[in-house]
């Protein structure tokens, strides 16, 4: 199977910031969340995919094409949404839409009009004109419907209020049932990544912490509550500790361990992927 | 359709082995009768939060022992299960769940006679109220 999106040893340096060098691979019918802190190079990567930024090293291909300033044909594989749209203020949601739609030939304007429905926006004012929520549902109801095979989001949902952000990932997971789909998206928020996210991609300060599938992630994280006090030194698997409770991102040997040392625990819970987040960007657990 | 899926992230079964489980016992229930779809996988993914990898591993492991049958472009569906294996699945199900609540007995020190004696009390507080 040919994956949908290649980025092999992306590399740019921009002052004093260094990212990369990146390697991720989506495959068609997964959902990919881009994680990181703010400044951690998240959307320099997007914009690298897109080729609005040319990396100092490495190359991304989609499908068999590589993505560069000559050719065009990657455009029509990929439909990106960048946090800050560019140029729409002047024009109100129908002009955009017919500048928009004859671009792309999948274009489903039955959806584009459920969207709007949905979502209550009015066509007839002028981008600009509208709150910023609008402006992101507006957003993406201009670029979902184009129905390309990856679709990039970069933070879809930051100001959206709860219900839209709920219809928003129902509509989500009803397009990637439409055909061999991906989607790539950033978001700090944390309940957006758990109901979508097959995978997280972990961005730290432009350095590359690893792909991560989300359950696999998730299931290697626990947290111990001891009875009998810890040992100075650290216990095997251990990431972090707080009194009598410690984190370990490998359970079977911090068991194994606390077992041969007779060190017993009252109880074990598994961490939410945002305390798991914060670790891994903290720089603990990683292997 | 949501399915009555409960899952322990807490407990050391894999999520996927969890899935599997409860589809079985709800199959062998007949809640899920015969010819039933089954959500999609992405669907069933963002009701559970659980990632698409791995309920794609339940389904073929269903599939694979033949709880299910994949039509291509249709989708999933209970497969016709021979009363024997039901009657076999009930009875694991029941099995574990009393297993599980002694294993936790056990674990906050209570002996085997306090056990027993919370389980009398429980079954009769049971019948009382079924009456």
């Amino acid at each position: 199977m040919t994956a949908t999106l290649e980025v092999s040893q992306i590399e740019k340096k921009v002052d004093d910031f260094q990212l990369g060098p990146i390697n991720l691979q989506i495959d068609p019918g997964t959902i990919t969340a881009l994680v990181g802190n703010n400044g951690s190079g998240k959307s320099t990567l997007l914009k690298i995919i897109m080729n609005m930024v040319n990396p100092s090293a490495g190359h991304v291909k989609i499908f068999d094409t590589y993505i560069s300033h000559e050719e065009d044909d990657w455009k029509s594989y990929i439909s990106y949404q960048p946090q800050t749209v560019i140029g729409y203020n002047p024009f109100t949601g129908n002009k955009l839409k017919e500048l928009i739609a004859p671009l792309y030939p999948n274009w489903d304007d039955a959806l584009f009009l459920k969207l709007i429905e949905q979502f209550d926006i009015p066509l007839n004012k002028r981008f600009g004109k509208l709150s910023q929520g609008a402006q992101q549902k507006l957003s993406l109801a201009l670029t979902i419907p184009r129905n390309t095979a990856l679709l990039i989001l970069d933070e879809p949902t930051s100001f959206m209020d709860i219900p839209s952000k709920q219809y928003l990932s129902d509509i989500l997971v009803d397009w990637m049932e439409q055909g061999e789909r991906s989607i790539l998206l950033t978001s700090h928020q944390a309940d957006d990544i758990q109901k979508l996210a097959d995978y997280l991609f972990v961005l730290q300060n432009g350095k590359m912490i690893g792909n991560f599938e989300k359950d696999a992630l998730t299931e290697s994280y626990k947290r111990y509550w001891m009875n009998d006090a810890l040992p100075d030194i650290p216990v095997s698997g251990e990431v972090s500790r707080n009194g009598k409770q410690i984190i370990s991102n490998q359970p079977d040997i911090t068991e194994q361990y606390l077992n041969d040392n007779n060190l017993q625990w009252l109880d074990r819970k598994a961490l939410d992927l945002e305390e798991i987040i914060t670790l891994l960007l903290a720089g603990k657990g990683r292997n | 359709m949501e399915l009555p899926i409960r899952l322990s992230k807490d407990s050391r079964e894999p999520i996927y082995h969890q899935i599997e489980k409860q589809l079985k016992a709800l199959i062998a229930s007949g809640l899920l009768a015969e010819g039933t779809p089954l959500p999609s996988i992405r669907a069933l993914s963002k009701d559970l939060e659980i990632s698409v990898i791995t309920i794609r591993r339940a389904y073929q492991n269903l599939e694979n022992e033949g709880f299910t049958k994949t039509i291509q472009g249709k989708g999933t569906f209970v497969a016709k299960i021979a009363d024997p294996i039901k009657q076999q699945i009930k009875v694991s199900t029941v099995y574990q769940a009393m297993e599980k609540a002694i294993e936790t007995a056990v674990s906050y020190d209570y002996t085997f006679q306090q056990i027993e004696g919370i389980f009398k009390e429980i079954l009769t507080t049971y019948e009382e109220d079924k009456k």
